[in-house]
């Protein structure tokens, strides 16, 4: 997250950001393209919100910051605690702020670490929409988080890092990948439950009938697919 | 909405200086942990001087000229000081008394500028908002300019704020004549270049020091070793050892313009925006 929102310089290769090279001269204006938010809201806990992000728009040269302040409150539902001093705001309230700050100067690209930790559920699904919004209108998002769930909610495609990258592909392969897929047959029998796992739906009714001609008796059939935490742990456990 | 944004993002952004500036006076003057010890600094070099040259005579009855304490040295600095000439008496004496203790206000650019440069570096570090900050396209060197600014600003404000009322303070207790003669350019040289040029070693190296002290206290115990010298010169002043005249002030403001060189070849590369994330925790 550092080294894509030009912070600390890459030890190999290259980053660019809008086709600028984040290493490069011009890199100023790669980090103007970019929105982060950090762990930590790192507010001026002394100052009030509208100084917090009026001061940023000024740093990134929005041409009308009080404008801007004005739509990005709305955005992130804190228009009316504008002159609120920012030390005095809920964890909650301070994460809000800080994804404002993000977005102060509608940059293309999003990088956001850790954007719903702390907050309180309504709080995190407000987040999680706004998130879906900015990418429908076309900001490239980078989420960077521990909540699988959040991540296959929110991710066209999804990164699992463990120290390297693991894996980089869409929820959907991910999760059937490695035999992802999967049919459980619960039987009236002692057996109880049978787990198959198929490459494709279409392989069930001929599983079903030769159960059926086994003697078995079926109690209900169940198509299911491997969970994403399934495929996370798998992947680094593998990797341990 | 798209917002638009202004030309000239790249290269050295005055804006983007100035915006940093008003958010640190923004912060300093709601900081009264910042602001305390300046304020109580004009006041403890301000006591002094009063202290001596009215203080003293009335509990003991008898003006400076009667009691002889200072004449010798106040007519053998006539030669030092030429604003002294053309006085006598005890008019004399309490313009050279004036003139020697005006050191003490050499210290509250000093110590303001400490106190405030400290706070400004280490209060980002302590709310964790320095890496949004360098996620801007702020650059490091417009970073340490702004940090340097507002204290820079705030301590010579302080100071010229206190030869004011140390002026106005000759002007309503001193004789006739002694408050014209302690406006002078020996004032004007400690006020307008050694005090700015000193100022501005005391920021350098409270900014230093602050990239690795993690908290404001330790930070200004380590650069308020700045003002031993200009406590020492003083002393001697008082024992009478030597007067600070203005080629010896001429001087110094060299000694501290060279230093200024060097502390900013050191804070440029304390303010490398690898270091400031890695070492300023």
């Amino acid at each position: 997250m550092r080294m894509l929102a030009g912070l600390i310089l890459p030890g190999s290769g290259r980053i660019t950001i809008n086709q600028i090279d984040l290493s490069g001269a011009d890199s100023g204006r790669a980090r103007g393209a970019v929105g982060l938010l950090t762990e930590a809201p790192g507010l001026w806990e002394r100052l009030s919100i509208r100084v917090n992000l009026v001061t940023y728009a000024r740093l990134q040269g929005v041409e009308n910051p009080q404008r801007r302040l004005d739509e990005v409150l709305r955005l992130v539902d804190l228009a009316d605690r504008v002159d609120d001093i920012a030390g005095k705001l809920s964890k909650g309230l301070k994460q809000r702020v800080a994804i404002a700050r993000a977005l102060i100067h509608n940059p293309p690209v999003l990088l956001l670490d850790e954007p719903t930790s702390g907050l309180d559920p309504a709080s995190a699904r407000h987040l999680r929409n706004l998130i879906l919004d900015l990418r429908s209108q076309g900001h490239a998002v980078l989420v960077s988080t521990h909540n699988l769930a959040e991540a296959e909610e929110l991710a066209d495609r999804i990164a699992i890092l463990k120290t390297r990258l693991l894996a980089f592909d869409t929820p959907a392969t991910l999760r059937t990948s490695r035999g992802g897929r999967r049919v459980v047959i619960e039987l009236a029998d002692s057996t109880n439950r049978l787990e198959i796992a198929i490459d494709d739906e279409a392989e069930i009714p001929e599983i079903v009938a030769r159960l059926v001609a086994e003697g078995r008796r079926i109690v209900r059939v169940t198509p299911n697919q491997r969970s994403l935490e399934d495929a996370y742990l798998e992947l680094v456990g593998n990797d341990r | 909405m798209t917002p638009r944004l202004r030309s000239g993002q790249v290269g050295f952004s005055w804006p983007r200086v100035f915006a940093v500036c008003q958010k640190d006076a923004a912060e300093l003057i709601r900081n009264p942990g910042a602001v305390f010890p300046a304020l109580m600094m004009v006041i403890g070099s301000l006591f002094p001087a009063f202290l001596v040259i009215v203080g003293a005579p009335m509990v003991a009855g008898e003006t400076l000229e009667e009691s002889g304490d200072f004449a010798e040295s106040a007519a053998h600095a006539v030669t030092m000081i030429p604003e002294l000439a053309g006085l006598t008496g005890n008019a004399l004496i309490q313009t050279f008394l004036f003139h020697q203790f005006s050191l003490l206000l050499l210290l509250v650019p000093i110590v303001a500028a400490m106190a405030l440069a400290t706070h400004a570096v280490i209060g980002e570090k302590q709310s964790k908002a320095l890496e949004p900050l360098l996620a801007t396209p702020i650059s490091t060197f417009e970073l340490l300019t702004a940090k340097a600014l507002t204290p820079f600003l705030f301590a010579l404000g302080l100071s010229w704020s206190a030869v004011l009322l140390y002026v106005i303070g000759a002007a309503a207790v001193g004789e006739p004549g002694v408050w014209r003669a302690v406006v002078g350019p020996r004032l004007f040289l400690m006020f307008g270049l050694l005090g700015p040029l000193a100022t501005l070693a005391a920021l350098l190296v409270a900014v230093i020091v602050s990239s690795r002290a993690s908290d404001p206290r330790s930070a200004q115990q380590i650069s308020g070793l700045l003002i031993l010298p200009i406590t020492i010169v003083f002393v001697a002043q008082l024992m009478g050892a030597f007067i600070v005249g203005p080629a010896a002030m001429l001087l110094a403001s060299l000694g501290c313009a060279l230093l200024n060189v060097f502390l900013f070849w050191v804070g440029v590369r304390v303010f490398h925006r690898e270091s400031i994330l890695t070492r300023w925790k």
